[in-house]
């Protein structure tokens, strides 16, 4: 019998959703974290979208955040031009880091003992958060205000999107630019996956996929309409993407071909990210939600159920909730 | 089974997937923010696992530094309500952000100290009847005792 998809929507946010992502597998599950523009970052339970808890500090959008793999400890990058570094299972504000413009991009090392910060300021920062009075180490070189930086290589090197259309990885320790990707769009968002070190990067209406070591090509799909964000499935058997006509796109990663396309949110899908399992996927909107998708649809996980036909139509069925056709925008 | 016929934009067509597709049933929508709390839930499984110093300690040092502490908090809160007060009716100097200074006669605050209502604000452009200060862009206030 075919399954239609019903996304999980989490509500909670009054502005646009701009950034997501989800923590390691911990014995506690695993957690997601979005950043919104009404400052207010959340943490949710990442199998369920149930809300944990609210960041309150930020005085200014919130445009980066990130969980470290253990789920403890969280980062976010804001328009009040600083990133600032929570405690993940109280919610209490760790540290502040100050920063001279518009923060867009956190990321910690495996071990969360640094964080990496990039924003208006076209600076890369490597903060050590056991010294977090003394200065962050900083990399200069992008022209342009960089969108996002992630570690790479085993914390070795450093991946950095930037509005001058370039893709750069620096050497951590020397400071040098290695290597260079330039475009001929703008840069709207870059995944890296450690595991097989591939870079999903989206530009234009193009999800690009680059080994992440030497910047090689390893192949480009175009979607129907402009591409916001992609991530690659953990498997590497799928990817998705969304953009600017409020659709999440699934794709084959071997054959590249579109295996299926999603209508539910009410505007631009800002964000897109697999969970570490690859059970489920989440995506941000304009439209101030989030939505987990299922990858296996009707596979019981979660909050969703397989429910076989003869339980449909039984009177003891303990299913509670199911959905309405949806009145498609 | 109904079959919905549309019209590929490049050539051909395509048939739409059957109408007797069943959407995935859900237990329960994700719970959403409480409207009161900023959340993480003390009680939870994994705050008691990850934060035993939050429990009340065992040990009566850190216990009794935790009481003292907010002791002297109660006591810092209760002499900043008690200038509130005392400032009701007075002709008050704001010194605020922007090198900004102004005298205004304090009337009151909200509940949550966000805004301050004063009377007869004296500005470059004239004096304000009634006015309202945003507490967030006001560094400090003197007033006469």
């Amino acid at each position: 019998m075919a399954m239609r998809q019903t996304p999980l929507t989490c509500s909670g946010h009054t502005r646009p959703v701009v950034d997501l992502a989800f923590s390691g597998i911990t014995p506690y599950g695993y957690f997601l974290i979005s950043a919104c523009k009404d400052g207010k970052p959340m943490l949710r339970q990442g199998d369920t979208g149930d809300w944990i808890g609210t960041f309150l500090g930020h005085k200014g959008a919130v445009w980066g955040a990130t969980l470290n793999k253990e789920a403890t400890k969280a980062a976010t990058a804001a328009a009040d031009f600083t990133a600032k570094v929570w405690d993940a299972v109280t919610g209490d504000e760790v540290l502040t880091l100050a920063h001279k413009h518009i923060v867009k991009s956190v990321n910690f090392t495996q071990d969360s003992n640094c964080l990496l910060t990039g924003g208006n300021d076209k600076v890369l920062r490597i903060y050590d958060l056991g010294k977090p009075e003394a200065e962050p180490q900083e990399i200069a070189g992008h022209t342009s205000a960089i969108k996002k930086a992630l570690w790479c290589n085993n914390d070795q090197q450093i991946l950095s999107a930037a509005d001058d259309k370039t893709i750069r990885l620096w050497d951590k320790n020397t400071k040098e630019a290695v290597k260079s990707l330039s475009f001929d769009a703008s840069v709207s968002s870059m995944e890296y996956i450690p595991d097989g070190e591939v870079l999903v990067i989206t530009y234009g209406r193009t999800i690009a996929f680059y080994k992440a070591h030497s910047l090689d090509l390893i192949k480009t799909v175009d979607a129907p309409a402009s591409i916001h964000s992609a991530s690659l499935h953990p498997d590497k058997d799928f990817f998705v993407a969304g953009g600017d006509d409020f659709k999440l796109y699934k794709y084959d990663y071997t054959t590249k071909e579109e295996m299926e396309s999603y209508k539910g949110h009410f505007g631009p899908i800002h964000c897109v990210r697999f969970s570490p399992d690859g059970e489920l996927y989440a995506s941000g909107s304009e439209d101030g939600t989030l939505r987990l998708w299922q990858t296996a649809v009707g596979k019981t996980y979660g909050l969703w159920k397989c429910v076989l036909p003869e339980e449909l139509s039984s009177e003891n069925s303990e299913v509670l909730y199911c959905p309405p056709a949806e009145i498609k925008a | 089974m109904t079959f919905i016929l549309e019209i590929k934009r490049s050539s051909g067509l395509r048939f739409r997937r059957v109408l007797n597709e069943t959407p995935v049933s859900v237990l329960r929508l994700p719970r959403g923010p409480e409207p009161n709390s900023r959340g993480f839930d003390p009680t939870s499984p994994r705050f008691i696992a990850l934060c035993p110093t939050t429990l009340p300690s065992s040990s009566s040092s850190s216990g009794s530094a935790d009481e003292e502490e907010q002791r002297l908090r109660a006591e810092l809160r209760e002499r900043f309500l008690r200038t509130l007060l005392l400032m009701t009716g007075k002709r008050v100097r704001f010194d605020m952000h922007e090198h900004v200074r102004v005298h205004a006669r304090f009337g009151a605050s909200d509940i949550d100290v966000l805004n301050l209502q004063v009377c007869d604000l004296e500005t470059p452009l004239g004096v304000q009847r009634e006015a309202l200060l945003r507490s967030q862009d006001v560094i400090a206030c003197s007033f006469e005792v």
